[in-house]
């Protein structure tokens, strides 16, 4: 058993995770959800036990390559739908959030991100590479599961014949959106900053170099920061705070992918 | 006057010139942006887009929004430390008399008759509690989670004080850079010590692919050797207030030194090591200078030759023979087979010069780096990160009841977030119908 076929079981428990997920809303609600909740834990047990063995046959951290990065992400996910899930009951949230995972996993199985083992260029031989890249990830999951439940509160529009249920689930959204950045956005916070200005300094001399991937940073730090003043100042809620947080997102995802394929710059390794 | 909209306003312009700046490639010459955005090039220009993060445009708005935080910040703190006081005349006249008959009773009860029991029920869920009683008034103060009350203050300080130390990073930092070759010494622009480069190696992976470089570096320091130690990419040298960082390396191709073979009918083939700028006479009268030497021969449009890169791509040592103080030879020499006799002018064709291997002394750059705003870019990172665990994870939760003798009593519910569930749930606690006039819920 290598680290692929790990991996592969761990796609397939995560797609039936989603499948059983979205089989709950026609029937057996209940059980087809806790069906789902445990396919997931499995898959998490065995994608930790991948990223396990690349990490001791690489003797390396397991996200230095777009490939692994994707892997790492997809990860942390699970973890943070797992943590949010116990919590709050996902229900209708948690298969859109294993969509999320089951994408992500697909990403990083596909030919376009090279699997090989990359050894490690000067530059990133640094116990901050655990820390800057691991907590940012960790970080943007949870902000993902922000995403997700913003998207699907835009995406379910007001109607005055709804009912209290209908209100409750919009509701709900909308509070799972505000408990997942409070997470999310210190944990980003201090990993994507905070850690990378410490490591930065580290390597280059200066802690912030207006590189396209730090100001990218930034930009979705500032976004998190927009959402946050205006839903506890201002009071918002709903559709403007939901739209704040899918921005957001959208921003982190540029930051992550979009600077390594459009944008150049000291940054670019993974 | 600290303003959230103008605050909430800045934040948007400041992301949108982020963005513009990652758009148009920075600190680039005007004739690159005339060359590849033509048509924005005025604009460009006159809005110093072309290095916009340290453009007065740019540069305005940060300062702004510095100054807004440092506003906001000053206002909410007397409030802060307000809440503090177990008895603050304002904080108890902002207090709602319960309309509903049946809460008051539930309240007067709770002061009158079970005191110990409100204690011990706020006690429970983790409270700490204070009680005042006297002659005419009575008490009760019920809060957790005291830093949170100052987590907001907190991260708007760690980002006022992070936004200084760039500014004075911006302004006051300094960076020198060096290129030292294996055992040279230079000394340090404006400082009492020298550098000398000991060694400097590469080392590399099975695979070719660079591992890492080394550079061993003294501090000598009146004459005196203070300090060794290795330099590597993440593990900069610190002496006095400098820290010395590995930057790059490369070859001095100035100072290279080439084999040359020379052969011919008639000549005995020879083998000549000489440095760039050395001459030798190695025999029946003939002299070889090498004059130049370029790592990756080229020819520009004018038929000058240049190197394109600093890589050994293309090498080619620029060569004279000269026989009795005739020049006889002149011109480029590549390694064989190449013979590019187009780059020569020989009066003895029959004369074969080649480049046989060559190598040049490999050089280090070193950056000396002082950043006197980076300390205070990590404390304000570290009050940031504290601001931001006491707001989210200590939220502050406050319960005031309050009765004045001949008074129906006053109640207060405070918390930073979730008012309305923090409500819910100390109505439930001190099992009160919770039924009150509404009244604007934000913060002081």
């Amino acid at each position: 058993m290598n680290e692929f076929s790990l991996l592969l079981l761990a796609f397939i428990a995560y797609l039936l995770a989603m499948l059983t997920g979205f089989i709950s809303y026609l029937r057996a609600a209940g059980r087809w959800r806790k069906i789902s909740y445990y396919l997931g834990l499995v898959g998490f047990i065995l994608h930790s036990l991948s990223l396990i063995l690349r990490t001791i046959q690489g003797r390396q951290a397991p996200f230095t390559t777009m490939y692994e990065s994707v892997s790492f992400l997809a990860w942390s996910c699970v973890l943070a739908v797992i943590i949010f899930d116990r919590k709050f009951r996902l229900e209708k949230i948690a298969p859109y959030l294993w969509l999320v995972v089951v994408a992500l996993m697909a990403l990083a199985s596909s030919p376009a991100l090279p699997k090989s083992f990359n050894p490690l260029v000067p530059a990133l031989q640094s116990y901050w590479l655990w820390l800057h890249v691991s907590v940012t990830l960790l970080g943007e999951a949870f902000l993902a599961v922000a995403f997700v439940a913003s998207l699907l509160y835009l995406l379910s529009p007001e109607r005055k014949d709804g009912g209290p249920d209908y209100e409750a689930r919009r509701e709900k959204l909308d509070r799972v959106a505000y408990r997942a950045v409070a997470v999310g956005f210190p944990l980003f916070t201090l990993g994507a900053l905070v850690f990378g200005m410490i490591w930065a300094s580290q390597a280059w001399g200066r802690y912030w170099g207006w590189d396209p991937k730090e100001v990218w940073s930034l930009i979705t730090w500032l976004f998190y920061a927009l959402y946050l003043h205006t839903r506890l100042v201002y009071g918002w809620k709903g559709r403007k705070s939901a739209l704040i947080a899918v921005l957001g997102f959208l921003a982190a995802l540029f930051t992550f992918f979009g600077v390594n394929y459009f944008l150049s710059g000291l940054h670019s390794y993974a | 006057m600290a303003s959230l909209k103008l605050g909430i306003a800045l934040l948007i312009l400041i992301i949108i010139l982020a963005i513009i700046g990652t758009l148009i490639p920075q600190e680039q010459g005007p004739e690159f942006y005339r060359e590849h955005l033509p048509g924005s090039y005025g604009l460009i220009r006159f809005l110093d887009l072309d290095h916009l993060y340290r453009s007065p445009l740019f540069l305005s708005l940060v300062f702004l929004f510095l100054l807004n935080l440092l506003s906001c910040s000053l206002q909410q703190l007397p409030a802060r430390f307000r809440r503090l006081r177990i008895r603050d005349e304002k904080i108890l006249a902002s207090g709602r008399q319960p309309s509903d008959k049946r809460d008051r009773s539930q309240l007067e009860r709770w002061l009158e008759r079970d005191p110990l029991r409100l204690v011990a029920l706020f006690r429970e869920k983790g409270y700490r509690v204070q009680t005042d009683s006297e002659e005419n008034e009575k008490l009760f103060l019920a809060r957790k989670g005291r830093p949170g009350l100052f987590g907001p203050e907190l991260v708007h300080l760690g980002l006022i004080i992070i936004i200084v130390g760039g500014l004075i990073s911006a302004i006051f930092s300094q960076r020198v850079s060096l290129a030292l070759t294996e055992g040279q010494v230079e000394k340090i622009p404006g400082q009492t010590f020298s550098l000398r480069l000991d060694r400097f190696t590469t080392e590399y992976y099975a695979d070719g692919s660079v591992k890492d470089w080394k550079s061993l570096v003294s501090v000598l320091e009146n004459g005196q050797l203070r300090l060794q130690k290795t330099i590597e990419v993440n593990h900069p040298l610190k002496y006095g207030h400098l820290h010395f960082f590995l930057m790059g390396y490369g070859q001095d191709w100035d100072r290279a030194e080439v084999e040359l073979e020379i052969s011919g009918p008639g000549v005995q083939t020879r083998t000549v090591n000489l440095r760039v700028g050395e001459a030798e006479e190695p025999g029946t009268g003939i002299r070889v200078e090498v004059l130049n030497f370029l790592p990756d021969f080229g020819v520009k449009a004018g038929g000058q030759p240049f190197s394109r890169s600093t890589e050994p791509l293309n090498p080619a040592a620029l060569v004279e023979i000269s026989e009795g103080g005739r020049q006889v030879f002149l011109g480029w020499v590549f390694p064989p087979p190449q013979v590019a006799s187009h780059y020569q002018r020989s009066s003895r064709p029959e004369l074969k010069v080649s480049l046989k291997s060559f190598r040049a002394p490999a050089f280090s750059v070193l950056e000396a780096s002082s950043d006197p705003g980076a300390n205070l870019v990590w404390s304000g990172s570290v009050l940031l990160i504290l601001g931001l665990l006491a707001s989210f994870y200590l939220p502050y939760r406050e319960v005031r009841i309050y009765q004045r003798t001949g008074h129906p009593p006053l109640y207060l519910v405070y918390a930073r977030k979730n008012r309305e569930d923090f409500q819910k749930e100390v109505d439930g606690l001190l099992i009160l119908t919770g039924r009150r006039e509404s009244k604007d819920g934000k913060d002081e």
